[in-house]
């Protein structure tokens, strides 16, 4: 924008015109502005499909979670509760997905089992393993 | 985001936890039970204790670790324990 503010200068534009194209700038920017919320919102929008695991899975995966931290029944969790601001370490996490691991019937891979930290995160790895799991006792 | 980038020795450790967790899986429900009591008592009480600089002394319990859990895989050992060695400062 500063380059092309210099380009107007050195035609020697009346100063209207160049308060037009300063409008015009600026019109430029606040349609920038559109576009980048519009394009945040569509982002959010695109990640809550991606993430959209079943209900029932994320209510068993709260219940597990309820007691293996020994949380009371009645503590609230969301979808996006953090295991470390549940109080868990990562050796909580480790059991958390022992546990999970047992329950879905699945077998998570180390890499994944320490980038879980929520429990939507946990709730959507156990779909794609269930998922899976099918095609791959197939193979076998 | 959030999630905290883990060492290589903690993913270490984890990993042994992991392994502990999964060789409990096969014993009787009576000393399951009994044995990932004893594991996570441990795994914790060091992860409190033990300074995060030592490194001379976490890898000595990591091998420590990985000896005990071989053990643990074999079918006839029920059970682990530790003694601990107190020694004074004095």
């Amino acid at each position: 924008m500063a380059s092309l503010s210099t380009t107007s200068l050195s035609f020697k534009a009346p100063s209207i015109q160049s308060t037009r194209i300063s409008q015009v700038l600026r019109k430029a920017s606040s349609f920038q502005s559109i576009s980048f919320g519009r394009f945040h919102s569509s982002k959010s929008l695109r990640l809550q499909i991606s993430c959209a695991a079943k209900p029932e899975t994320v209510q068993k995966v709260s219940d597990i979670v309820k007691e293996q931290l020994a949380l009371s029944a009645d503590t609230a969790l969301t979808a996006e509760s953090k295991f470390s601001a549940l109080g868990a370490d990562s050796l909580d996490t480790v059991e958390i997905v022992m546990a999970l691991e047992e329950k879905f019937n699945i077998s998570v891979e180390e890499s994944d089992a320490q980038n879980i930290t929520t429990i939507q995160e946990a709730a959507d790895l156990i779909e794609d393993l269930v998922q899976k799991k099918p095609a791959t006792s197939e193979a076998s | 985001m959030g999630a905290t980038k883990l060492s290589g020795m903690q993913k270490q450790v984890l990993s042994l936890y992991r392994g502990f967790l999964r060789a409990a899986r096969s014993k009787t429900t009576e000393d399951r039970r009994r044995i990932e009591m004893i594991v996570s008592t441990e795994f914790h009480k060091n992860s409190k204790e033990v300074d995060r600089k030592n490194f001379q002394y976490i890898e000595y319990l990591l091998r420590l670790g990985t000896k005990q859990l071989d053990q643990l895989k074999n079918p006839d050992m029920v059970s682990i324990s530790s003694i601990k060695v107190v020694t004074s400062k004095t």
